[in-house]
């Protein structure tokens, strides 16, 4: 075999694909990013599968008397991906708690929760929100108000969109790195003139750049954020 | 001035350290809403003067129509300061609930108004049943973890005979030390019972 001889990029290639690497790739992303991504469902589910055969390897170990170093290394590294998974799911569901309304009256984002992310948000019918934030918000501040204007999604009955749901702030700078090179980018944000030049991405190369412009990108999977 | 009492009700939560909860302050909030129902009353008062005027409500432009929008304006202003402190107080009392758990000490759950009470403990059932499904304790590894064991001082008496995840288990009397599993010794951490002992 020749396994010996890969050339540097294909064994780094090689180690960004495995499903730690993955999911820490996925942790990145959701962390700098303002709005909630994409559920990595079938990640999480490979890497939960891996933690319990870790965790029954760990314990085999210790019970037939391996050497308590390996033991503890073996033990490092499935903490540390303990750590991630716990991570990334908590940073998620701050987020969805965060932006509740926000996510819950819009399909594009909703259908980005997992089945258990959005039993935990209940969203029942589009309009009308059910879980405790709207209730709180409804017994504390609403339900007092004079009756034009006890909506949760708009200030009063004459408004025409819903202008009372806090958003998440697209228009955040961010650090990325494309993983390939990128052309055409349209930038969002500075001079109005400059808005017509297309920007450039390299390979490999850190970027600071407003989120909103490369929000497509990050979604499809063409650059992490750092 | 319209809309003063609201907007000191948002700075005094602005100028709070950050993440750091001030006392709900009721008084002022009850005098909010009731501006609010001051300002429909007038609104409603003025729009029943133009109607009997025989004006159209929709399209006149005179001093009573200014005056209602002012008065409408004010209410939405209100309105949008009472969510904004509601709103924001309910982030970091959620933010409580990460930090401490679902157990408040008393000098937090005094700052904290009634309903507020009943919203921590709904978020934390409905946080906890997030979790069962998933069948992992998001509350533990709070920050990366160095190294898999920590040697942590216990803080008070926490009591004998309490169970590990390796199924030993320890007496915690009062300033003991011990060498834990991170996750063990984390809930106790959190809780202000141990400390962890660096360098």
């Amino acid at each position: 075999m020749d396994s010996g001889s890969l050339p540097m990029d294909d064994y780094e290639s090689l180690i960004s694909t495995t499903d730690v690497e993955l999911l820490k790739t996925a942790w990145r992303n959701e962390k700098a990013a303002p709005e909630i991504l994409r559920y990595e469902i079938d990640l999480i589910q490979r890497i939960r599968g891996q933690i319990q055969l870790m965790e029954e390897t760990v314990d085999e170990f210790s019970a037939g008397g391996t050497d308590p170093l390996t033991v503890s290394l073996y033990q490092m590294d499935l903490d540390r991906t303990q750590f991630l998974l716990r991570s990334y799911l908590r940073i998620r569901i701050q987020k969805i708690e965060k932006y509740m309304f926000h996510i819950a009256k819009t399909d594009e984002l909703w259908n980005r929760l997992s089945k258990e992310e959005k039993t935990f948000a209940r969203r029942k019918g589009i309009s009308s929100f059910n879980n405790d934030l709207s209730q709180h918000l409804e017994e504390s501040v609403l339900s007092k108000l004079p009756e034009n204007y006890q909506s949760i999604q708009k200030q009063s009955v004459i408004s025409e969109e819903d202008d009372m749901v806090p958003e998440p702030q697209l228009e955040t700078f961010v650090v990325c790195r494309s993983k390939e090179y990128l052309t055409g980018i349209q930038l969002e944000d500075g001079p109005v003139d400059d808005r017509s030049k297309l920007f450039e991405m390299e390979r490999g190369v850190l970027y600071f750049i407003c989120y909103k412009s490369i929000k497509a990108l990050v979604e499809s999977g063409k650059i992490d954020l750092l | 001035m319209y809309g003063r009492r609201a907007t000191q009700l948002v700075k005094e939560f602005a100028s709070a350290e950050k993440g750091q909860l001030t006392a709900f302050n009721s008084d002022q909030f009850e005098q909010v809403i009731a501006e609010c129902s001051q300002h429909h009353l007038e609104l409603q008062s003025l729009i029943r003067k133009m109607q009997e005027e025989g004006l159209d409500v929709q399209t006149t432009r005179n001093a009573d129509h200014y005056g209602a929008l002012i008065h409408h304006l004010s209410l939405v202003r209100n309105k949008r300061c009472l969510m904004a402190y509601m709103y924001n107080r309910a982030e970091i009392i959620r933010s409580l609930l990460w930090k401490i758990g679902p157990v408040l000490p008393l000098e937090i759950e005094e700052k904290l108004c009634h309903l507020e009470e009943e919203y921590f403990k709904k978020h934390s059932t409905a946080l906890k049943s997030y979790m069962s499904k998933l069948e992992l304790d998001l509350t533990v590894d709070m920050v990366p973890p160095k190294d898999p064991y920590i040697q942590v001082r216990v803080l008070d008496d926490i009591g004998e005979g309490i169970v590990l995840s390796d199924d030993k288990t320890a007496n915690f009397a009062r300033h003991s030390m011990h060498f834990l599993k991170r996750t063990d010794a984390e809930q106790f951490i959190s809780r202000g019972l141990m400390e962890e002992l660096t360098g």
